[in-house]
């Protein structure tokens, strides 16, 4: 495989933070899901999606931010989204996901989005 | 009449057309335009308007607040708003659209000026023209995008199905993918066969409640398609939808009416609505995860199934060590036995036991065909059953009567009224060769004289567990060497060929009479070959049993 899929989360400061790797397709999302369920269940409601080594997400994976978005946010917390490579940000461009959540260039951006708001 | 244009407006047509021909951007070109046209004229009030499907519609508007952009082109109202002048922009039958303007600030426009304001709108026009092709290829193009999204959604979508084995991934994926491609953040999903636990997944709505989908179930049942909640039919699932915000509807469809379901997605961003194209392409989605669910709800059925061929395999194997696994060497006597069940597990039985009350010198022994009405594994439990309480009784009843109606009120009492037992039960003492037998509404078994003189072991009661206090009678046949008795279920002589013709008493002793001399074991297996091949292709119905009790006419004939 050309694009093994990898998830990683780690803490940063009282954000956490999950990086993507690699296809997330209809086979990989369920594990994104599983990361992001995991972090709202143990109440760190502040995450930051890193995409930098992302360099495919289809439907499904769009589908894991919209499943818990509203969540976070009723709890104070936020989804952001940085590192998006071109074709990548296409895809979250043409299905509206720039109006939905904050997308920035990189991950010390993002955890500046969080202490400015 | 023409005059020829200044040097100055000559300039001014120059950059003009360079500006309008260099922006592909409406909205820039026709502030371009009219920042031209109200400088160069010292103009205060001015408008564009566009034609968008044949009609007029104000562009931009500046210098005169009660008219808005968006509104329709009426000459009347701008006229009474001060715009003296209006031009088309374009050809004057079907122009691209019109400008509008004031009096330059006290006086009237003169013929240079109009010349100008012509050749700068005919520049205009093409630039118009060019903008406006741009922008219908660039929304051509963003459509195509949203296919090719489509496209690669449902791809993505069947390839992660494919892999999916249990329903509650199938719902996963399929929510995820629906969520993902409209950017919804409410969605419900019910999914359901009957025997299995439904199917429900949900996030941000509550509708805990459709984990009792029977409720609903008709309802979900009529519709035929996808549908926005508002259009739908009025009732309780409408009420239940609207209450948790619903805006569409798919229904998943299966084969027949055990299964189905509904996928309920909330309301999308920015007031977007589900347009009949977002329906079709959901429903593409929705019929391919129906499959999948129905896929994985045959793949858990055939594990189940597995599982019960394993626990029939195990009965099987314990209702055969209820067997007897040798019989016991009575010489002068040859004895064989054997047992073929029609399905796994059967109701026949046979038994031959010791019986403990009989002194050394006379011993004696309790030999029983029986034959459990019904097939299968309710039948093999009835049939361990008996055997327990014959082995169980046998010792403490000396009577053979006795012992027929003891366990025919222990049957009784322990079954339900259509389940019996049919057994001839002999009482055999080797000593003498006395043969006692009750038959307990057991088939006819044969008693083969060393002449070929046929004998009927007939029924001398009702069969056991059928009817409680029955009296059973019992019967004396002389034994002699050379004498054969056959106790056999009904799988012998009701056996049928092709036609459904039954084996028959007849033909059982006219196979037995020609093969009598050979040993117990050897005659056995022929009636059996005889069985299979009078029955050629049509499958075995019952369990078939058959006991050989050979008193064999001198020492030399039993070697």
């Amino acid at each position: 495989m050309p694009n093994p899929f990898n998830i990683n989360t780690a803490r940063e400061g009282d954000l956490s933070v999950i990086t993507l790797e690699g296809f997330v397709d209809a086979h990989t999302a369920p594990k994104f899901e599983n990361a992001v369920q995991s972090e709202i269940e143990k109440g760190h409601n502040r995450i930051i999606v890193n995409c930098e080594k992302l360099s495919y997400i289809s439907s499904a994976g769009l589908g894991v931010f919209m499943s818990f978005i509203e969540e976070v946010r009723d709890k104070g917390g936020d989804i952001k989204i940085c590192g998006l490579v071109d074709k990548v940000k296409s895809t979250f461009v043409i299905l509206g996901f720039q109006e939905i959540f904050d997308i920035v260039d990189d991950q010390p951006a993002a955890v500046q989005k969080f202490s400015a708001g | 009449m023409t005059s020829p244009l200044s040097v100055s407006s000559m300039e001014a047509l120059l950059e003009s057309a360079h500006l309008l021909h260099s922006s592909l951007d409406l909205d820039d070109l026709l502030k371009h335009l009219l920042r031209s046209v109200m400088g160069r004229l010292l103009i205060s009030k001015g408008l564009i308007a566009v034609s968008e499907d044949g009609v007029m519609r104000h562009a931009l508007v500046r210098g005169i607040p009660k008219l808005e952009v968006g509104e329709v082109f009426d000459e009347e109202a701008a006229r009474a708003c001060g715009i003296e002048l209006i031009l088309p922009i374009g050809r004057a039958d079907s122009p691209e659209g019109l400008l509008g303007i004031s009096r330059p600030l006290n006086r009237v426009v003169e013929q240079e000026e109009m010349d100008f304001l012509r050749a700068l709108l005919g520049i205009a026009a093409s630039g118009i023209g060019n903008a406006r092709s741009h922008a219908q290829a660039r929304d051509l193009n963003e459509a195509l995008d949203q296919k090719v999204q489509e496209l690669k959604t449902l791809l993505d979508l069947v390839r992660g199905l494919t892999s999916s084995l249990e329903p509650d991934d199938v719902a996963q994926l399929l929510t995820l993918t629906l969520t993902g491609r409209w950017a919804i953040r409410k969605y419900a999903l019910v999914a359901w066969k009957k025997g299995h636990p439904p199917v429900l997944r949900l996030r941000g709505m509550d509708l805990d409640r459709l984990a009792d989908y029977r409720n609903y179930e008709s309802e979900i049942l009529e519709l035929q398609e996808a549908v926005r909640v508002a259009d739908m039919q009025d009732g309780s699932l409408k009420e239940m939808l609207r209450s948790a915000q619903a805006e569409a509807v798919f229904p998943i469809v299966a084969g027949d009416n055990t299964t189905g379901g509904l996928v309920i997605l909330g309301p999308r961003p920015g007031n977007l609505s589900y347009s009949e194209s977002d329906l079709e392409f959901g429903t593409g989605l929705v019929a391919q995860a129906a499959v999948a669910f129905e896929n994985s709800w045959y793949f858990r059925e055939a594990i189940e199934k597995k599982k019960v061929e394993q626990e029939l395999a195990l009965a099987a194997s314990i209702q055969e060590n209820l067997f007897p696994s040798s019989l016991p060497k009575i010489p002068p006597f040859d004895l064989a036995a054997h047992n073929r069940p029609a399905r796994q597990c059967g109701g026949d039985y046979y038994d031959i036991l010791l019986n403990p009350n009989c002194q050394d010198d006379r011993r004696s022994y309790l030999i029983c065909v029986a034959d459990v009405s019904g097939k299968g594994l309710p039948a093999s439990l009835l049939m361990s059953n008996i055997q327990a309480t014959l082995r169980a009784l046998l010792g403490r009843i000396d009577s053979l009567t006795d012992l027929a109606a003891h366990t025919n009120e222990l049957l009784y009492a322990s079954t339900p009224s259509n389940k019996y037992v049919t057994a001839v039960m002999l009482d055999f003492d080797p000593a003498s060769g006395n043969v006692r037998f009750v038959n307990a509404g057991h088939t006819d078994c044969l008693l083969l004289r060393e002449d070929g003189e046929a004998h009927w072991l007939k029924a001398t009661g009702t069969p056991l567990g059928l009817l409680p206090d029955m009296p059973y009678e019992e019967r004396f046949i002389e034994f002699h060497p050379g004498d054969m008795i056959a106790l056999f279920s009904d799988g012998v002589t009701e056996a049928q060929d092709e036609q459904e013709n039954e084996y028959g008493e007849e033909r059982i002793v006219n196979f037995l009479r020609p093969i009598a001399h050979l040993p117990a074991r050897e005659i056995v297996e022929l009636v059996f070959e005889e069985v299979d091949r009078f029955a050629g292709t049509s499958p075995q119905y019952d369990d078939i049993t058959l006991f050989v009790i050979k008193w064999p006419k001198s020492v030399e004939s039993r070697k």
